[in-house]
């Protein structure tokens, strides 16, 4: 796979990695739901920043501050660690947010940034969930083992989302 | 001939960055944009008139910035992890020519009328001159960390190079690549353009989310608005009035008034956006990331008014000008 040697920018200047530090070549994870319920409900579940643990099936715990409001923060409990993301913008007349990884573990999740969006849209016979993701590899330096390079980290981030999409949808849909 | 006296002698040589394109004054709506996508590994050539992609030329892999030879002959590219440029031949649509270059080069801008290459080199933090025919460096100056975008202003003598990690602006004196200033900014400055009158540079400062508004005549900073989330591409319209910001998080582009300093509008425009180009005052093209495309925005009606279609994971573009050698539109563009 192409991806496989993609670029990242070796900022490992000091050995330090730095979240955000990044230059050239971030990756892309992209998953959509449709789910039988208005739109109105489906974005209560998502605007609620601290309740993604009602309905994702990989978040074991979470702990919230700040609300629901640009500034949250959230800590994520998964399988294998913690990470803790920020939320930057909630949009509630477009049903957006748009938020990220403010502390890493690559442990738990196999990235050491992202920004990521989630929508909801109204589609026929309910609503549209789009859920995406900008990141990078684990291992940001040229020559990435392969659990830390750039096909682990699209292949985890894509199942975090498809995943969360498959428990709203369960949470959310018919209700 | 289609080359506009006007154009060839402008005093602002060709402004392209690799990561932003300051649109000179000297012509109102440029044809053509090359676009470099990441992903694909390609560069596709738009007449923005039409809205067609007239080429698609393969590149090397994981291309990210890319700067025109002011003649439009040539396009630069830069591939970071291979520590490599292509060079393209326009006219005949393929890469010509691969030139090692310093370690992971990054952003990168044209000077000497085409004959030497400025490229930043982000794990060097340097700023390296290179000839453009043969690929040899022909100097280099330390820098900041991690230095991203450059911008030249070859009339004052002068590049501007955004340092990412150092949080600051290095100003270089270009005949002596001398460091002769440098200016402290946001958090993570990454692209950068020029105002017409050459009196500013603007600054996107990704990680604080404002632009740096830099006095070139007193080399510090003079104003930081907020301009939104993540801001990846900045460029300026060729009347200087509006400020152009490309906020990749939120996936909108700020119209910022360039009196007041105040964000006018800030229409969405897609997906993850970053490199932006000024097309003529009203009119501007910007790359979405992760639609895989390019848009072209009115700006008078603040709406985007068409999306072309290119290669997975388009970052950066930069106006091609008007040589004669584009050669699929007819006679008149025939070979010089």
């Amino acid at each position: 796979m192409l991806q496989r040697n993609l670029f990242a920018l070796a900022f490992l200047l000091a050995g330090l990695v730095c979240a955000a530090a990044h230059g050239p070549t971030p990756q892309k994870a992209d998953e959509s739901v449709t789910i039988p319920a208005p739109p109105e409900h489906v974005w209560a579940l998502i605007a609620a920043f601290g309740g993604i643990g009602q309905w994702h099936p990989l978040v074991l715990k979470v702990e919230a501050t700040g609300g629901d409001a640009a500034g949250a923060e959230r800590v994520l409990t998964l399988a294998k660690g913690e990470i803790t993301e920020g939320l930057d913008e909630a949009d509630l007349a477009g049903r957006r947010l748009s938020y990220r990884l403010s502390k890493e573990n690559i442990e738990a999740i196999p990235v050491s940034f992202y920004t990521a969006t989630i929508e909801v849209l109204p589609a026929a016979g309910g609503s549209e969930v789009r859920w995406s993701a900008r990141f990078y590899r684990a291992d940001t330096s040229n020559f990435p083992p392969d659990e830390l390079n750039d096909d682990a980290a699209i292949a985890a981030m894509s199942d975090f989302l498809r995943r969360g999409l498959e428990g709203l949808k369960a949470k959310a849909g018919g209700q | 001939m289609r080359l506009k006296p006007a154009l060839a002698s402008s005093a602002i040589q060709l402004l392209a960055t690799g990561l932003v394109v300051a649109a000179s004054s000297a012509w109102a709506t440029p044809p053509v944009v090359a676009v470099v996508s990441q992903q694909a590994a390609s560069v596709a050539l738009i007449d923005v008139e039409t809205t067609a992609v007239m080429a698609t030329i393969a590149v090397p892999r994981v291309p990210a910035g890319i700067a025109a030879a002011p003649n439009g002959a040539r396009l630069f590219v830069t591939h970071p992890d291979l520590g490599l440029i292509s060079r393209i031949d326009v006219g005949a649509r393929r890469v010509d020519a691969r030139f090692s270059i310093g370690r992971e080069p990054f952003g990168i801008a044209i000077i000497d009328a085409g004959r030497s290459l400025l490229v930043t080199d982000w794990s060097a933090d340097a700023l390296i001159r290179i000839d453009a025919e043969t690929g040899a460096e022909t100097g280099r100056v330390a820098i900041g960390r991690s230095p991203a975008g450059l911008v030249v202003d070859e009339a004052a003598g002068r590049a501007y190079v955004a340092d990412r990690e150092s949080d600051t602006l290095s100003v270089v004196e270009l005949t002596s690549l001398t460091r002769i200033a440098v200016v402290p900014t946001g958090r993570a400055p990454f692209a950068l353009a020029l105002s017409p009158d050459r009196e500013r540079v603007y600054v996107a400062n990704v990680r604080s989310g404002d632009l740096s508004v830099v006095s070139t005549a007193r080399l510090i900073e003079v104003a930081r608005p907020k301009v939104g989330l993540m801001p990846y591409g900045v460029a300026v319209t060729a009347d200087g009035a509006r400020i152009l910001v490309s906020n990749q998080q939120s996936g909108k582009l700020a119209l910022v008034d360039a009196d007041s300093l105040a964000v006018v509008a800030d229409p969405r425009i897609g997906s993850y956006p970053e490199g932006i180009a000024a097309l003529s005052n009203e009119r501007a093209a910007a790359v979405n990331w992760a639609g895989d495309e390019v848009v072209l925005v009115d700006l008078a009606d603040v709406k985007v008014i068409a999306r072309i279609g290119v290669g997975a994971g388009p970052r950066n573009l930069t106006i091609l000008p008007e040589n004669g050698s584009m050669g699929a539109t007819g006679a008149d563009r025939a070979r010089p």
